[in-house]
């Protein structure tokens, strides 16, 4: 198969299906922790530890070694080679046999990004990973650009999509942003899946738009519907998705908008707390020792409203509200609103302590050339005095030329 | 700047912000309550705003009202640091 399977320009590396199927086909061991390097290491190591069924561990490739230990990772298991069986792969068919029995017992773990509380690994099945797979020849010809990290939850359900259609992969993750535009000209890319905030940052450069995509999928974070009529613009044949899904559950909910509708078969599976969690069934999770489950629900953290006709809109994570004198404030709402004045690209709220109110609002907020400090901030101020209760509105405002994003794609909540 | 001159251009900040007239100088007994009608959230963003510029959490230990007693805090402050 002369078919390319990966295209790494950041590293000039490119593999096509074929010289994947005759490194599959070489002697190879795998340590019980997966922790490679390379975007392609990384996709061969998955693929030979789905063919072998065993259970394995995966690992950021950037932790440094005290990161490591703080994830509560065995240091002997990163040393403890697993010897694979031997495998010929000539062609597909030999492959989708070898995956086919490979992925009854297989076991992946994974690391949440542990942004509150202890950092936990939680393992799934193959099933639970390829529970929103799309196959068919429907999907022979997709061009998948690759945007998140390769070893989270993201990241492998990108991966997988791809793989089982054997789709080229187009990484762009960690190329420069400017450039991204272009690398999905060249490859023709069909089908994107990425983190809003990425999307913002690619929209900025996108100077015509892109005819090949047919696909734009939100995920990672919540929805942000101030970029979607960009969105549509820049990529004028793509039908627009929306995906909620965690590292504990995967993909749980997809929806063509900001709005979720819950599928017949998830009915009794997911419900909302009282006070707003969104609750979901055991049954869809991962399993993990360490995960707190509450009789047989799982606590997300993820905050829900319910619509008039029973559809769900997320509206932020719990551990994100902050708390100002007693009033919650949730960053998303006012990072909404900042981005709605002309003149702001983006916005960053987060929490600063003070002894005063226990917390007050501050706002990094990246401005367009053309736009002048001094007058942005009033014209911010004053708008979001007519559109947010008092305690909302940022105190501080700080002009920053990026924001900082986690390894993720999320921003980093201080 | 003088600690001073960054107090009165950080309260004028405030006060603009409430649509309230400036301060032309520092008066020690103004209350910044009851003269100034700064709230909680004023008075969080001065604190914020001064610890930023001076180093200085005026509300470190206590509660603050005047200027003066603010003054105080500031000086005290520096002397220790």
């Amino acid at each position: 198969m002369d078919k390319l399977f990966l295209v790494d320009e950041k590293r000039k590396l490119f593999k096509t299906y074929q010289e994947l199927f005759n490194d599959l086909s070489q002697y190879a061991r795998l340590t019980k922790i997966i922790n490679e390097k390379t975007p392609y290491e990384i996709f061969l190591a998955i693929v030979r530890s789905i063919i072998s069924g065993e259970t394995f561990e995966l690992l950021d490739p950037d932790l440094s070694q005290a990161e490591i230990q703080r994830l509560g990772v065995q240091e002997q298991l990163c040393q403890k080679y697993i010897e694979l069986k031997d495998v010929q792969i000539r062609d597909e068919k030999s492959l989708f046999d070898h995956i086919e029995k490979g992925c009854r017992t297989w076991r992946l773990g994974l690391y949440t990004s542990g942004t509150t509380g202890r950092p936990k690994v939680v393992f799934h099945s193959y099933d639970s990973l390829s529970r929103n797979l799309r196959m068919g020849d429907k999907h022979r010809n997709d061009v998948w650009a690759f945007c998140y990290n390769p070893t989270h939850i993201a990241g492998i359900q990108v991966f997988l999509q791809a793989f089982v259609n054997l789709n080229t992969i187009v990484y762009v993750f960690d190329v420069d942003h400017t450039e991204v535009p272009n690398l999905l000209e060249k490859y023709r890319v069909t089908h994107i899946s990425a983190t809003p905030t990425f999307y913002r940052s690619i929209l900025v450069t996108m100077t015509k738009p892109i005819e090949t995509v047919k696909r734009v999928t939100f995920g990672g974070e919540k929805f942000d519907p101030t970029i979607l009529a960009s969105i549509q613009r820049c990529f004028p044949r793509a039908k627009i998705i929306n995906t909620y899904a965690s590292t504990e559950a995967g993909t749980v909910l997809v929806s063509n908008g900001e709005l979720f509708e819950v599928e017949d078969r998830l009915k009794n599976l997911i419900r909302v707390a009282e006070d707003g969690e969104l609750l979901i069934h055991k049954s869809l999770i991962g399993q993990s020792v360490e995960l707190k489950l509450e009789g047989d629900w799982y606590h997300t953290g993820d905050l829900v409203e319910t619509t008039s006709d029973g559809k769900l809109r997320f509206i932020g994570r719990k551990s994100e509200m902050i708390n100002v004198g007693g009033y919650k404030v949730n960053p998303n709402e006012v990072e909404e609103e900042i981005k709605k004045v002309e003149g702001v690209i983006d916005a960053h709220v987060y929490a600063r302590k003070n002894v005063v109110t226990g917390n007050i609002v501050v706002a990094d907020v990246v401005k367009a050339d053309f736009a002048d400090e001094k007058a942005l901030e009033i014209e911010i101020h004053r708008q979001l005095e007519s559109r947010l209760q008092r305690w909302k509105i940022p105190r501080i405002l700080n002009f920053v030329s990026e924001i900082k994003v986690t390894r993720t794609g999320k921003k980093v909540r201080q | 700047m003088d600690t001073r001159e960054t107090l009165l251009t950080i309260i004028n900040t405030i006060l603009a912000k409430k649509g309230r007239e400036q301060l032309v100088k520092l008066d020690e007994n103004i209350s910044l309550r009851k003269h100034l009608d700064f709230d909680s959230l004023d008075l969080a963003e001065l604190t914020v705003k001064l610890e930023d510029a001076t180093g200085i959490d005026i509300f470190a230990d206590g509660i603050v009202d005047t200027i003066g007693q603010i003054i105080a805090k500031l000086d005290e402050g520096k002397g220790n640091g």
